[in-house]
């Protein structure tokens, strides 16, 4: 895979808040998640890929070159900004036409790509001749995705691509987000929605107060957090009796009972060591179980893990 | 959603101008602001001046029913009967009502000679010409009606009349249209002009960033100085179309009032606007880029730079631009009759405005190569 971003020592600073603290990172060509929480440094440094903002110190280049007062640069990234914030007294096909001649397209070729833009993104028709201002949330997702796609991008750059989407608009999206990274565009994308990252991105990059608390493939961040504790839930004919024989063990770090509904929830203490011994303990205990579930391998967990490390 | 085209495969042709780019913005421009939300706002706002100079300039027959030219016979009567009460010489009733017949007669000969469309010192000469032979009318008239020692008191008073008739003679140069002509150009082309123009074209990027739009247009490909520059130009072109239908709307105010000249004044007007809307905006995005207070700043620079050094008798005022621009409107004998301007050359009173306008827009597309807006917390970083 090749390199499309990268950070080297990259800090940004405003006055005394500190925006990226000294991060060193690299991402690669396909669908990549930024992932953290309110305040971690994404908008800064989505705001730094795409030229809007110099670094305070260090370097960043997008295809090996910065991007800031870059036109050569920026015509190969498309850039999504978070928020609901679009020309509201604009109608959504005059927009796109202007911002795809800003491009350097003609003026027929600017208005048939909007055209096009407008109903790959799924706007219906029916809502192009209002101005934009009176656009619901999801609408204005949609055109702001499409304006992002205007001159065909190498790097599309999404921030909060989700929000105000309903459930089968996501779905559309994430269809679109990954047809155009089969078709070889990557794509950066930042959001809070952390089970949707985790169904899309291959590459996660986890930010916190401005550091890089884990970046790479979604495996090898796992495989990275040694020592993590695993939650497990299991609905079985004895709880209880499950619940002594862990206990004896010592794998247990803590766990709940409901008796009522058969289940036990526990949390372990080494879960690699834990995975060795527990098919031979479930035998010895005895005890039927009729169903697992474990939650802990989520990218909530995850996030959480790293982000409170 | 239908899968968009490969990015390997780019099926289009991209090519940014400075042309396209023009019309990229100058259609996102016009789009936003002509919409019929806007449009009772926008309209109002275009007739406050116009109502405000059909107010103040009277039509010429108000005029002429106010402000008879050579005065009034009943008041002149009743000045000279007190000088012959104080000398104990009264006069008869009917040598009375033949004085103020005299006087009557010959103001009403000297108001059917009377030219409102003269303008000026052309006019001031008319008046006096025709105010002069009118007395001169009144003592000959007079003189067969009086006892010899009356007439001396009579000539005393009407040359006394006619002294103070001289006195007023300045004030008439502005005449009926003094009003219109203050409000066309002391208000409109040095208040309201250069304050529109530094506030729009000031805020051409502020706009943005308050309505956090501003992510959409730096990240397209092309140079910020570039963008900038496009910004100007098409916040330009919708001032220059606006500041075209007010100044059609004040002369055509001028018509509907009678003001003259104004055919021969528009050409000249229209032009010399072109160039102070140019500087004024270039002064205005120059000043955006310096700080979020760029109209408290600009009227600064207008005391200090237009209205102080312009006013030194040096070299040093060419700094100014309304020197020039005024010199330009200059080159109405009309507007120079009434104002008065010290006049330049034509080439340089049109150079220095564009220099300034090439100047400060040069400077400003430099500073934003620069200058980093971000929408959170601070307006500007």
């Amino acid at each position: 895979m090749s390199t499309i971003i990268q950070g080297g020592e990259l800090s940004r600073w405003y006055g005394m808040v500190m925006g990226l603290n000294n991060v060193t990172f690299t991402i690669e060509a396909g669908l990549t998640g930024l992932v953290g929480p309110n305040g971690a440094g994404k908008s800064t440094l989505i705001e730094i890929i795409t030229g809007q903002l110099q670094p305070s110190s260090g370097t960043l280049t997008v295809f090996g070159e910065a991007p800031w007062n870059n036109p050569a640069v920026l015509r190969r990234i498309g850039y999504c900004p978070e928020g609901e914030a679009i020309p509201k007294d604009l109608r959504p096909l005059d927009w796109l036409t202007g911002l795809a001649l800003l491009a350097g397209l003609g003026r027929r070729e600017a208005r048939e790509r909007s055209a096009a833009l407008l109903d790959q993104v799924g706007l219906p028709r029916v809502h192009w001749g209002k101005r934009m201002g009176q656009y619901s949330k999801g609408m204005k997702q949609r055109v702001k995705l499409a304006q992002g796609l205007l001159h065909e991008p190498d790097l599309l750059v999404l921030d909060e691509p989700m929000n105000g989407l309903d459930p089968m608009g996501r779905q559309e999206v994430a269809n679109l987000l990954k047809q155009l990274v089969a078709g070889g565009v990557s794509v950066l994308i930042s959001s809070h929605i952390l089970a949707e990252m985790e169904a899309l991105c291959q590459h996660l990059l986890v930010l916190n107060w401005g550091r890089i608390l884990a970046s790479g493939a979604q495996k090898e961040i796992r495989g990275d957090i040694k020592n993590w504790s695993e939650e497990l839930s299991v609905r079985c004919d004895a709880p209880e009796r499950l619940a002594r024989i862990l206990f004896e063990a010592e794998v247990l770090l803590g766990f709940d009972l409901e008796p009522a509904t058969g289940w036990l929830h526990f949390r372990v203490r080494d879960a690699a060591a834990f995975y060795r011994g527990w098919t031979a303990l479930l035998l010895a205990s005895g005890v039927r179980v009729y169903e697992v579930r474990s939650e802990s391998r989520s990218l909530k967990n995850i996030f959480d893990k790293v982000t409170t490390t | 959603m239908a899968i968009p085209p490969a990015p390997g495969e780019k099926r289009l042709h991209f090519e940014p101008t400075f042309a396209r780019g023009l019309a990229a913005l100058w259609l996102l421009t016009w789009r936003s602001r002509l919409t019929w939300r806007r449009a009772p706002m926008r309209v109002v706002q275009l007739l406050v001046l116009p109502a405000l100079l059909l107010i103040i300039t009277p039509s010429r027959s108000g005029w002429s029913d106010g402000n008879p030219w050579a005065g009034r016979a009943p008041k002149n009567l009743s000045g000279f009967n007190l000088r012959l009460r104080r000398e104990n010489l009264e006069i008869s009733k009917e040598q009375q009502r033949a004085v103020l017949a005299i006087y009557q007669e010959e103001y009403a000969r000297a108001e059917a000679g009377r030219d409102d469309a003269l303008v000026g010192t052309e006019m001031t000469q008319r008046r006096t010409e025709a105010m002069t032979a009118c007395h001169a009318r009144v003592i000959e008239r007079v003189r067969a009606l009086l006892s010899p020692e009356r007439f001396p008191l009579f000539e005393k008073f009407d040359h006394d009349l006619r002294e103070q008739d001289k006195l007023q003679v300045g004030s008439w140069t502005w005449g009926r249209t003094r009003g219109y002509y203050h409000g066309l150009v002391n208000l409109y082309f040095s208040l309201v002009m250069p304050l529109v123009c530094v506030a729009g074209c000031g805020a051409v990027l502020r706009d943005e960033l308050q309505a956090d739009t501003l992510g959409f247009l730096v990240t397209r490909p092309l140079t910020r100085g570039r963008l900038l520059l496009l910004k100007f130009f098409a916040e330009q072109a919708w001032l220059q179309l606006l500041f075209l239908g007010e100044t059609l709307l004040l002369f055509a105010v001028g018509a509907v009032r009678d003001v003259p000249h104004l055919g021969a004044l528009l050409p000249l007007f229209a032009v010399t606007q072109l160039l102070a809307v140019a500087v004024w905006g270039a002064l205005g995005l120059l000043l955006g880029q310096l700080t979020q207070r760029f109209l408290a700043v600009g009227i600064v620079y207008g005391l200090i730079v237009e209205v102080g050094i312009g006013h030194i008798d040096t070299n040093i005022n060419t700094l100014s631009m309304f020197r020039h621009l005024d010199s330009l409107l200059g080159r109405d004998t009309a507007l120079q009759s009434v104002f008065q301007w010290p006049l330049h050359g034509v080439p340089l009173s049109v150079a220095a405005p564009l220099l300034a306008t090439l100047v400060f827009a040069g400077v400003a597309a430099l500073l934003f190569n620069f200058r980093e807006y971000h929408h959170r917390g601070e307006m500007q970083k």
